[in-house]
């Protein structure tokens, strides 16, 4: 009993768990899938795009949660919330071609040409709109916390997280709303491995969106925005305006869940292209992702995200047959158990900056 | 700043809590002139019978201003009085199923408006108290408190009970209070002799999946089926009656998804394994979303088996979506009530004139089919009572063992009189699914819009027929 | 003989639960008027408040709110007195329950059950949550902050999960449906006839009391009781080097403090709270339902003692009642408002009630509207609910107890406050 009541324990944890895990699960997991991939390499192909466009929607998602703790120190609890009225809100515009709770027309439908323009042009409407919802909250929720306990701000966050779910629901009445999405459910064949458009088009938008994360790091703003997760009060008296990083990082993952949201009305996520409120879970989905990537890494997002996104879904294809074992609907907790184990590995996860502590 | 900062908390607090009281007051009024005038009375119950002879007449004419000279001789207890009677509604307004039940609501709304422009019931106005349940045991435990109670909110009988987990935990304080109440929920175990005063109406799942699975069976000659549930009373209800057909027709089980489908999570399991069983026909019991799911994820790998599904199963609003061609091609209906503007029966007309003349904004949905039944149930029972000249509580349970109520071709005629083999409903409409009726702007002025065109509207399976009455899943 | 606030001669007197003569005699009438707020007497059925939550409709509340201020009361001690928040108190409160009804459930084919009676199945519950928490703990270790939040937050997922498994389906019962839940019928052991009656109306001392109201005093004596402890733990040794280790954790380990084992403790601590809390609470709904201990109530009790005041034991009493009564409070006040004619009420209630016409600016739909702005009434309390925990934040940010210290003060210093 002393013996686990020591830290000896704790470290002895951290050297022996790697290796333990790596010769238990991960060399057996690769041999496995190795065989699956000479057996049936069609469905294997079939099965990674799939994870590979799960887990760019995943590695959206928590890009906008890196955003947003990056500035403001905090876990946005409301993403799920932002992502499900962004997307409603281009579901209105689109499907019904009016702004949501009110008469005024969305004037780009009546823009000529196919009708995946106007389709374009709506989206960068919904993602506006999503900046400016993220604005708004910021300056009227999480400004006046500036210096306050972090988890007071993440409380906030919950009681947002009520407030925007319960305008969800009335908007769409608790029901599927269509985002007309031009490529639907469509795919195509490389052999006999099925591959729907949207699983493309996840993977496209979640790499313009880590670009242009990329570059805004090495903006004048974005270097601010480091400075600040680094120490507020040190960037504040380099006269960095504190309250403008906020706003920014606020209106990016705003943005940035509504992309996720409408990433997540389309296959692997939803097979209907609709959306409807219990769609917010993809929040809570994405966020062993954002933990085993590092909750303040760009890139560990990206990872994370890809790497919860493939493990569902290859467990989810190969480990069917252990359903009745394992329990049922065994891939909502599976992202858990890995951020678990990633964890215990690497405290940070695996791109996090580790909090310095002083005595 | 900061006193001022202070001021509003304080000041927030307190507007809450002086508001709550402020309407206690109210409630603690009202009180005193609605307690029950005579409990002695109902011990008389046995000897009220002499009034229904005058009465007798009042069944045909469904508005009773006759009632008026009598309504002295009525016994009352609580939630009657000379002008009103109290319904209570315990629906779920903001929890995970508000999206079917605050239209249900508002139809009921909707019927009782008119009701009571048509003169009420007995001469009495019907008073509507809906509480919002959320879809939580203790919130709903806690609504029924107040609705059992003999205060402000004391009612005669409950509308709605929204769930069935809720409505368990409520069903041996219904009996003690001698309350009748109306389960939203199919389940086959209502019909029990533990849940007297839970009146369930239309068919329980588990006859829904035998007659899906046995239409399903003759209609494509299959010889295989595949079974997706829901864990718990509703999606494993169904799963246990399609069972019972398979074994009864000769089908191979070759997937069993009982309980499999998991709300929430990625469904590529249930997906790999119904892909590879191959099964010539599916019975889903899942809700519009997932059906459609794992439907539309299983056509990406080359399923091509037949689907049907029960109620909850299917939602017009899939047909807005991009699977609707799937589902106009391979998928079939089941529900236990006919769908808003099929059958061309007495009632349907009933209902779309209601809604009509007061809802007229409303979409096109089903769900008003259900507003319609409920509010039938609740008006020919609280009129039965009223005939019998007892409108206690327990006077109102009595009244709905030994009417028949009329439901006019919208479902068969319901009787909770006699075994529970006897009460259960047998019979099923079945639905096929065609774009050509789906309108995604329909409001009920419209004549179709929803999707479906009626097949059979007293669909019973050999297997339904046969069935002798025991609780599939039990609550 | 009052003795004066801030004057302490001793240690010991500076550390008593209730040092002066007046809290005692406030506390102790406080105490009183709880247990015979039930029973409608002469005086204390006048009092505002009291008069209207003694009703017997409002019993059924008022319980919960006991029955959650033990949870909340182990997640102060974790979250708010050690430093380490968790999302994973529901998690807790689950394994509790699910002890409770294995040992003292009645088995059928469908689930598992032992017929114990209720002295061996709550203590069981707190233990069985107790050793859970202590397998986590080393967890806490190695983890911190937001990330020890989200692992414990993976964990409710973990329990839902177990309770969808064929094992959890033995115990918990089928998922959305549950099982029944036994009650708190006291026996020696499983004979038929209970030494005291828990689940149906009767008769104690000279008091006519039902359900409600036996449930009622139960959870009240368990309350205080552990109030008591948990206010004594904070005051000892313990509680001390909690603190230590939540203000800083390298500083209290270099002082002595030994981190891994106070962690431990109070993992274990917390969690027996939870899992007697568990337990109560499907024993007050007489119903078991796995998917009630999801996300949202582990958040809900982040929420609670945030908004009571992080740390503070009366703050996190305080805070639950706000938390659980708030939408209550706002249903009723609504109802106020739909019943108001004239007077201010009936100006405050045409202005935010609307009836559909043109011009009209009400925020709040009349009837039971389906669609779209404005909101029903319904609505608007879930909404106002999120307002409520957000403005409280932003306005007083030490929550209800902040509220309280700052008034106090102010009188304390008049007429030199400032």
């Amino acid at each position: 009993m002393t013996a686990i009541l020591s830290n000896d324990f704790v470290k002895g944890l951290r050297s022996n768990v790697p290796l333990a895990f790596m010769v238990g699960v991960l060399i057996p997991t690769v041999i496995f899938l190795v065989m699956q991939l000479i057996n049936n390499p069609d469905l294997f192909l079939q099965t990674f795009m799939k994870s590979l466009g799960l887990g760019s929607t995943y590695a959206l998602i928590a890009l906008g949660f890196v955003l947003i703790f990056k500035a403001t120190q905090t876990v946005n609890f409301a993403q799920g919330s932002l992502a499900v009225a962004g997307a409603l809100f281009l579901s209105f515009a689109v499907a019904d071609g009016h702004i949501p709770l009110t008469t005024i027309e969305n004037p780009l439908l009546r823009i000529g040409g196919p009708s995946w323009i106007p389709w374009f042009l709506s989206v960068g409407l919904a993602l506006s709109f999503a900046a400016l919802l993220g604005l708004v909250i910021e300056r009227l929720a999480i400004r006046p916390m500036i210096g306050q306990p972090l988890f007071s701000v993440a409380v906030i966050t919950l009681g947002l997280e009520t407030m925007l779910r319960t305008f969800n629901n009335d908007t769409s009445e608790t029901e599927l709303r269509s985002l007309r999405v031009p490529w639907g459910v469509q795919g195509f064949k490389i052999g006999d491995a099925f591959i729907n458009w949207s699983y493309v088009a996840g993977i496209v938008a979640a790499t313009v969106a880590f670009i242009a994360v990329y570059f805004f790091y090495r903006s004048r703003l974005g270097i601010a925005m480091r400075a600040v997760s680094l120490d507020q009060e040190a960037a504040m008296a380099q006269g960095i305006n504190v309250g403008r990083v906020f706003a920014i990082a606020w209106a990016a993952g705003a943005v940035l869940a509504t992309l996720g949201g409408i990433m997540g009305s389309q296959p692997p996520v939803k097979q209907t292209g609709s959306i409807d409120p219990t769609s917010a879970n993809i929040a809570f989905r994405a966020l062993p992702a954002v933990i085993l990537g590092g909750l303040d890494s760009a890139v560990g997002a990206l990872l994370g995200g890809l790497l919860i996104g493939s493990t569902e879904i290859f467990a989810g294809q190969y480990a069917a047959g252990l359903a009745s074992t394992i329990g049922p609907g065994y891939p909502l907790v599976i992202p858990y158990v890995v951020m678990l184990i990633g964890l215990v590995i690497r405290p940070y996860g695996m791109f996090g900056t580790p909090e310095i502590r002083r005595v | 700043m900061k006193q001022f900062r202070l001021l509003m908390a304080v000041l927030l607090a307190f507007a809450l809590i002086a508001a709550a009281c402020g309407s206690d007051d109210d409630g603690g009024t009202t009180a005193q002139d609605t307690s029950p005038p005579d409990t002695e009375a109902m011990e008389d119950e046995d000897d009220a019978p002499a009034t229904t002879e005058a009465m007798d007449d009042e069944d045909d004419a469904p508005t009773t201003t006759e009632a008026m000279d009598d309504g002295g001789e009525i016994l009352t207890d609580i939630g009657v009085d000379d002008e009103t009677i109290k319904v209570g509604f315990l629906s779920d307004l903001t929890g995970i199923f508000a999206g079917l039940t605050v239209p249900i609501t508002d139809g009921s709304e909707a019927y009782f408006e008119r009701l009571n422009d048509n003169g009420g019931i007995a001469g009495r106005q019907v008073e509507t108290i809906v509480l919002d349940t959320g879809y939580d045991v203790p919130t709903h435990q806690q609504h029924y408190d107040t609705l059992s109670s003999d205060g402000a909110d004391g009612v005669a009988m409950i509308g709605t009970s929204t769930g069935s987990p809720h409505t368990a935990s409520i069903r041996e304080d219904l009996v003690d209070d001698g309350l009748f109440a109306i389960p939203l929920s199919w389940n086959s175990s209502w019909a029990t002799a533990e849940s007297s005063n839970v009146f369930e109406w239309g068919t329980n799942y588990c006859v829904e999946g035998m007659n899906g699975v046995s239409y399903l069976a003759e209609t494509f000659d299959a010889t295989t089926v595949a079974i997706l549930s829901f864990p718990g009373d509703y999606g494993e209800d169904g799963a246990l009656g399609a069972k019972l057909a398979a074994e009864a027709l000769g089908l191979e089980v070759v997937y069993d998804g009982q309980g499999q489908v998991i709300p929430g999570s990625d469904q590529t399991p249930v997906i790999t394994s119904l892909v590879a069983s191959e099964a010539d026909i599916v019975w889903a019991t899942t809700n519009a979303g997932l059906m459609a799911e794992i439907m539309g994820g299983a056509a990406a790998q080359g399923f091509e088996g037949q689907w049907g599904g029960n109620g909850p199963s299917f939602s017009p609003l899939l047909l807005d979506s991009d699977i609707a061609p799937l589902l106009d091609t391979n998928y079939t209906h089941v529900q236990p009530y006919a769908a808003i503007g099929s059958g061309g029966s007495a009632g349907m007309d009933d209902v779309l004139s209601l809604m009509r003349e007061y809802r007229a904004d409303n979409q096109f949905l089903s769900v008003y089919v259900v507003s319609w039944i409920q509010g039938e149930i609740v008006r020919q029972v609280l009129e039965a009572a009223a005939a019998n000249g007892d409108m206690t509580r327990q006077g109102i349970v009595n009244a709905a063992l030994e009417t028949t109520i009329d439901m006019q071709g919208l479902m068969p005629d319901l009787s909770y009189a006699g075994e529970p083999n006897d009460q259960v409903i047998r019979s099923s409409f079945i639905f096929d699914v065609t774009l050509d009726n789906y309108n995604a702007d329909a409001t009920v002025l419209d004549d179709v819009g929803d999707g479906l065109e009626l097949i059979d509207g007293a669909y019973t399976s050999q297997t339904a027929a046969d069935w002798d009455y025991n609780p599939c899943f039990a609550i | 003989m009052f003795g004066r606030p801030n004057l302490y001669t001793s240690y010991e007197q500076e550390t008593k639960l209730l040092p002066t003569w007046t809290q005692k005699l406030l506390l102790g009438l406080f105490i009183l008027v709880l247990f015979l707020m039930p029973f409608d007497l002469p005086i204390i059925s006048q009092i505002p408040v009291v008069r209207f939550l003694g009703d017997e409709q409002w019993l059924r509340i008022i319980s919960q709110v006991m029955v959650l201020m033990i949870a909340a009361l182990g997640l102060n001690l974790l979250s708010g007195v050690a430093g380490q928040v968790s999302l994973g108190h529901a998690f807790f409160m689950g394994v509790g329950a699910c002890t409770a009804v294995y040992l003292g459930g009645e088995a059928n084919s469908q689930v598992w059950g032992h017929g114990l009676p209720v002295w061996v199945w709550l203590p069981a519950a707190g233990i069985a949550a107790a050793l859970v928490g202590i397998l986590v703990s080393p967890i806490a270790v190695r983890v911190r902050g937001l990330y020890l939040a989200i692992v414990t937050l993976g964990l409710v997922f973990v329990g839902i999960h177990l309770g969808n498994m064929a094992f959890g389906r033995k115990i918990a019962g089928p998922p959305s449906l549950g099982r029944e839940f036994q009650g708190f019928d006291l026996r020696l052991w499983r004979e038929e006839t209970p030494l005291i009656n828990m689940s149906d109306d009767g008769h104690w001392l000279w008091f006519d009391v039902s359900e409600n109201q036996k449930k009622y005093f139960f959870f009240l004596v368990m309350v205080i009781g552990f109030t008591v402890v948990a206010k004594n733990i904070v005051r000892s040794r313990t509680g001390r080097a909690l603190q230590a280790i939540r203000d800083r954790d390298i500083a209290a380990e270099v002082m002595g403090v030994p981190e891994f084992k106070y962690k431990v403790i109070v993992f274990a601590i917390s969690s027996f709270f939870a899992g007697i809390a568990g337990a109560m609470f499907a024993g007050l709904s007489g119903q078991l339902l796995s998917d009630t201990y999801n996300l949202l109530f582990s958040v809900e009790f982040i929420a609670m003692i945030l908004i009571g005041g992080a740390g503070t034991t009366s703050g996190t009493l305080i805070g639950v009642f706000f938390v659980v009564m708030i939408p209550r409070f706002v249903e009723e006040f609504t109802k106020w408002l739909g019943d108001a004619e004239g007077g201010v009420s009936g100006a405050v209630s045409d202005a935010l009630l609307t009836t559909g016409g043109d011009g009209d600016f009400g925020i709040i739909a009349s009837g039971i509207e389906s669609q779209g702005w404005p909101l029903s009434v319904f609505d608007w309390n879930v909404v106002l609910f999120g307002v409520l925990i957000i403005v409280f934040l932003i306005f007083e940010p030490l929550g209800l107890f902040g509220i309280w210290v700052k008034a106090r003060n102010y009188w304390k210093r008049w007429p030199f406050s400032y």
